[in-house]
């Protein structure tokens, strides 16, 4: 194929020269060019491999339909299966050709051609089914993996998007001559509009056709150029170009990806695509349509190719792929491509209708005779030939003889299809128009317009009327707008889907769908097979299920069908189009959701003199929190553990609890919503003291627990835990407005105003008299479960006498902004008295040895108070707080239920594992009743030995018994059941 | 992906909010006894209706406030969002613009060859 390029053209800049490498071999193109026209300038048309018999294939389109030209960008972090046709190149652009080895033109994978006679429709199926489900596994799919396919993975991709959000009255969905004049009709309108276009260039068929001669007595081009500044000078007129609309949702919601570096490499770092989510009043649908191809033998050689797109690449891009292409159509559409041809200088090699001469306009006879053009009417191609490229062609012409004409380039037009994507996307119906042969819209779903060829007009007869009609629901300016064409008026299009070719072989292929290699011999069998159902017969074909879904053939597809069938194609129906239109990337999707943006990390104010003190941290909800700190290198998570637990026995210890969840409740009614919202009875409680709280859902079932310092009764503090910050404050705000509107009472977050630390340990009432001197520590003026606000060095504090490991504790509430200067204080003067601090692990067991319960770990939503051994924590005297009635339900009154007990080892050397089972049985024989299961489990140097707590069946009547745990070694461990506490169970060095 | 009128904010999008299901379910008074069928019938069940239902919704990512609404739950259209203390509306007041797109051959399923 020996292309020229046509210098009189706008887009390209043919000074500027462009190099790219395409399979390793440098060539030139020019700006503007897309991979697929810079190629075409270079003389290449072989661009790829099949993907099931690796045949040789071209590029056969010149837009987003394209079946063929998929190629691999090897300089944007190996980006597969990009379109040919639609991609621009750039300086320095690498290009692969895909699905072949060792290289393009020797292909080995090419002899599955050879053995294409057995590759027919669910030739997977029938074949792959033995010996045994194995081989599928480890066999065959390796293989037909390596052999089959398209494009190979990226590598390391670092593509960044992001999303914008819009919110407009109209979107408009195609920059064409339609989507053009019903922007234009919008201009300085009350309405929100936005323009969308998949191109560079806003103008659609004005550009890539010489169809149009004159609007309202201009060149199209001036035309354009004085539309479109009308359209950006408007003020209420958004334009998106190079912006393709892949899903249209729900409700009006549309999503459209915006390639940023059209034409230049992306540059690391920086977006280079964006995800428009739109969500519009009306949708404005102009997105034309797409030509079809012919079936007949051999359709698939490079140098085939649309009769429109032949004519976009001479009108858009420059440049005519060959001087003397065959044409061969059934309709009039591509009389524009004969007339371009004849303005260019070249002519085409023959003309080819399927069509009677009756059928055939006059002026295109006019332009053929005079031009010298070899005609056939009422002829056929039965097949194309050649060593991958077409060399020549046979043509049954209207007596029935054979002709054969040599060419290097043949146009097809199998007629055009509205583009309806996006219209059944929203769930418009669609309707065969038997005169057209195609499908277009008929009912809209949503509400959704269809304007120009993508309604289904054709011509451009109504051209006025039609926008005019469908856009009356607005108050727009109506629009008169005057049209001269150079050619056809009509579309005559007259039924072909397939020629048989001219000798029966089995090795005769006509393609019907050329991305996922499916003949229509593939069809017939599928119907013999009894696939008749045009869904059945998609999925066992594969027809139509590539990345291009079949634009330019699924409509050949139904209308085979249909003759097969002996049925109207309406009776058969179409397959459903999804989303996307076109296939768009994972990071788009994704847009800044990623690496450190996926999800927050929330930081202690002090998260820094942790990281310099050797912490391991753990995730807590978005939460890092010291896990353990290591004081060298070599100590073990279960040494520094140790360590820390018992130092907190021994001397003291302190914890960084800044990130519990802390609740701040005020307002006249406060102490009646504590009443409500938690299990214990704030009334009686004094001013300054504070209390362990449960909080229940309504059927009754622990929810969380914190303390609840009572400031006054119209003034609390609650603190959550960790992971229950955010859901308490949203169950207050719930409560507070929806059942209970009448008390006044208000809530706020103040987890991040404020630090808190919790020192504890039997020598913590000599650090906080030497952190805070002036602050009487005495059992007696500072009791158990108070509190009391102060004031060091001009920072406001608030001590809360509590403890969650047993020992003598405080809390401190600090300031977030002060608060490491208090921590830098409590560390240095805590030394003398072995301060360290501890993580949360050593938190964990010192709880457990307590019988702490953590709310989410010991319990697990099915565990009411009475279940743990908290009623006492119930105030029974209250009429109501949540879930106070399911406490008394038939089914937390039963006795067998799941209660919170102690495990520890019979003996005392045995190891207990977390979440595994109390049995009573000491062989594993299934069945095994299960009593329950462990919650906690830890080795506690306090002890000397492993201990645990559970939730068993009936607990609290059987602590005093034995059992067995299970092992994760199958085998069982003898264990006693005990009481949950472990470690100073009359309280002693908590109250003293 | 809707649009959710706050009654507080205005329009906003979906993901500011979260829903918070059957609006209009009184919560029994705590005080007063009742037998466990009534309470687990408040707890544990809900109406989960194809078509028209009162809903109430929460503006989390907003102005926290609770409000109720009347959406279809077979489209997904939201037809009203009314405040907390409003009356509840009358549902014979509705008509659904948007058309269900699951079940009824006419609309949205694409596959016409299923005629019954």
């Amino acid at each position: 194929m020996k292309s020229i390029n046509l210098k009189d053209n706008q887009f390209i800049q043919f000074h500027q020269k462009i190099s790219f490498k395409f399979d390793g071999v440098k060539y030139f193109g020019y700006k503007g060019d897309t991979i697929a026209s810079a190629l075409l300038r270079n003389n290449i048309n072989l661009v790829g491999r099949s993907f099931k018999y690796h045949r040789p294939r071209g590029i056969y389109t010149c837009g987003i339909e394209e079946p063929n030209a998929l190629v691999q960008i090897i300089s944007e972090y190996s980006e597969p299966n990009t379109r040919a046709t639609i991609k621009k190149i750039y300086e320095g652009m690498e290009i692969e050709s895909q699905n072949r080895w060792p290289s393009l033109e020797n292909d080995f994978g090419s002899i599955n051609n050879l053995f294409s006679p057995i590759f027919t429709a669910g030739f997977y199926y029938k074949t792959f089914m033995g010996p045994h489900k194995k081989f599928w596994k480890n066999l065959y799919e390796p293989l037909i993996r390596r052999a089959a396919g398209l494009g190979k993975p990226p590598k390391d991709f670092k593509g960044i998007s992001n999303h914008i959000h819009h919110n407009v009255d109209v979107t408009i969905i195609g920059g064409g001559l339609n989507g053009l004049l019903a922007a234009k009709s919008f201009i300085n309108s009350n309405y929100d509009v936005l323009l969308i276009d998949f191109e560079e260039q806003l103008g659609g068929i004005i550009n890539n056709s010489n169809k149009i001669s004159l609007i309202d007595n201009k060149e199209p081009k001036d035309w354009l150029k004085e539309t479109i500044q009308e359209i950006e000078d408007s003020k209420n007129i958004n334009i998106l170009k190079n912006t393709l609309v892949t899903t249209y949702n729900y409700i009006n919601h549309l999503i459209a990806i915006e390639d940023r570096f059209v034409g230049s490499k992306p540059i690391e770092g920086k977006v280079n695509s964006t995800l428009h989510k739109i969500r519009t009043g009306y949708t404005i649908l102009c997105n034309g349509h797409i030509e079809r191809f012919l079936s007949f033998q051999n359709n698939d050689l490079p140098g085939i190719m649309l009769s429109s797109s032949f004519e976009k690449y001479m009108c858009r891009y420059g440049l005519a792929p060959s001087k003397e292409p065959v044409i061969f159509s059934n309709n009039s559409n591509s009389n524009s491509l004969v007339y371009s041809l004849i303005k260019a200088g070249l002519k085409p090699k023959a003309y080819i209708d399927s069509r009677s001469g009756e059928k055939i306009e006059p002026n295109l006879f006019d332009l053929i005779r005079k031009n010298d053009v070899p005609l056939y009417t009422n002829s056929q191609i039965k097949g194309a030939f050649g060593n991958k490229k077409i060399e020549k062609i046979l043509v049954e012409d209207s007596s029935g003889a054979l002709n054969e004409i040599k060419c290097d380039c043949l146009c097809l037009s199998g007629g055009i299809n509205p583009d309806v994507h996006l219209f059944t996307q929203s769930k418009g119906l669609l309707d065969w128009d038997e005169k057209d042969l195609t499908y277009k819209p008929s009912k809209p779903f949503q509400p959704t317009i269809t304007l120009g060829s993508s309604s289904g007009q054709f011509n451009f007869d109504n051209l006025n009327s039609d926008i005019n009609e469908k856009l009356k629901t607005f108050n727009v300016k109506k629009l008169d707008v005057k049209l001269e064409l150079n050619t056809n008026t009509k579309y005559n299009i007259e039924k072909l889907w397939e020629v048989s070719p001219q000798k029966k072989s089995l090795w005769a292929k006509s393609f019907i769908d050329l991305q996922n290699d499916v003949t229509t011999k593939d069809i017939r069998q599928a119907i013999t097979e009894g696939f008749d159902r045009i869904e059945h017969l998609k999925r066992y074909t594969t027809n139509s299920m590539g990345t291009d879904q079949g634009k330019i053939s699924s409509i050949n597809a139904l209308g085979i069908v249909s003759d097969l069938l002996d049925k109207n194609v309406n009776e058969v129906g179409t397959t459903i189009y999804r989303p996307p239109y076109a296939p768009l990337s994972f990071s788009a999707i994704a847009g800044r959701n990623c690496y450190e943006f996926y999800d927050p990390e929330r930081k202690s104010p002090i998260h820094s003199w942790h990281l310099k003190n050797g912490a391991i941290f753990e995730d807590v909800g978005q939460w890092k929190r010291p896990w353990y700190f290591q004081i060298n290198k070599d100590e073990s998570m279960h040494d520094a553990v140790q360590r820390e637990s018992k130092n907190v026995r021994e001397n003291a210890g302190v914890l960084d609890g800044s990130t519990l969840g802390k609740i701040e409740i005020k307002g006249e009614d406060a102490l009646e919503f504590m009443n409500l919202i938690y299990t214990n009875s704030f009334t009686k409680m004094k001013q300054g003291s504070a209390r362990y709280a449960l909080m229940l859902g309504e059927d009754g079932m622990v929810k969380d627990d914190g303390i609840i310092c009572k400031i006054s009764d119209q003034h609390f503090i609650a603190t959550t835990t960790t992971g229950g910050a955010a859901t308490v404050l949203g169950c207050m705000e719930e409560y507070a407005q929806t059942e209970w509107p009448n008390l006044k009472v208000f809530m706020n977050s103040i987890t991040e105003q404020y630090a808190t630390f919790n020192i504890s340990g039997p020598k913590t009432r000599e650090i906080m008299k030497k952190a805070f001197p002036n602050i009487n520590f005495s059992n007696e003026e500072f009791p158990f479960m108070t509190f009391q606000f102060h004031e060091f060095n001009g920072i406001p504090i608030r001590i809360l006498r509590a403890s969650f490991t047993g020992e003598l504790g405080y809390e401190i509430y600090i300031p977030s902004n002060s608060a490491r200067k208090i921590w830098d204080n409590i560390q240095s003067v805590g030394k003398e008295f072995g301060l360290a601090p501890y993580g949360t692990e050593a938190m964990h067991l010192l709880r457990a040895e307590k019988g702490y319960i953590i709310v989410g770990q010991d319990t697990d939503g099915s565990i009411t108070p009475i279940d743990l051994g908290l009623g006492w924590m119930i105030g029974k005297s209250k009429k109501d707080f949540l879930g106070k009635r399911s406490l008394t339900r038939s089914d937390t009154i039963r006795e067998d239920r799941k209660q919170l007990v102690g495990i520890i080892p019979s003996n005392k050397a045995d190891k207990l594992e977390e979440g595994q089972h109390i049995i009573l049985d000491k062989e594993i024989k299934s069945p095994v009743p299960m009593l329950g299961h462990i919650t906690s489990c830890y080795y506690s140097s306090t002890l000397g030995h492993d201990f645990a707590l559970a939730v068993i069946k009936n607990g609290h009547s059987m602590i005093g018994t034995k059992a067995y745990a299970s092992t994760s070694s199958m085998s069982t461990t003898d264990v006693d059941i005990v009481k949950p506490v472990f470690y100073d169970e009359d309280n002693k060095r908590l109250v003293s | 992906m809707l649009i959710i009128n706050c009654p507080y904010c205005g329009p906003r999008d979906q993901s500011e909010f979260s829903n918070g299901g059957e609006a209009h379910v009184k919560r029994p008074d705590g005080s007063k006894e009742i037998g466990d069928r009534e309470w687990g019938e408040y707890v544990f069940i809900r109406a989960n209706p194809k078509g028209l239902f009162y809903e109430r919704w929460v503006h989390t990512h907003g102005c926290r406030k609770w409000f109720n609404c009347v959406r279809d739950t077979s489209t997904d259209e939201i037809l009203m969002t009314y405040k907390l203390d409003e009356k509840k509306p009358n549902l014979n007041n509705f008509k659904s613009v948007v058309k269900t797109p699951s079940g009824e051959p006419e609309v949205g399923s694409g596959n016409f060859t299923v005629e019954k």
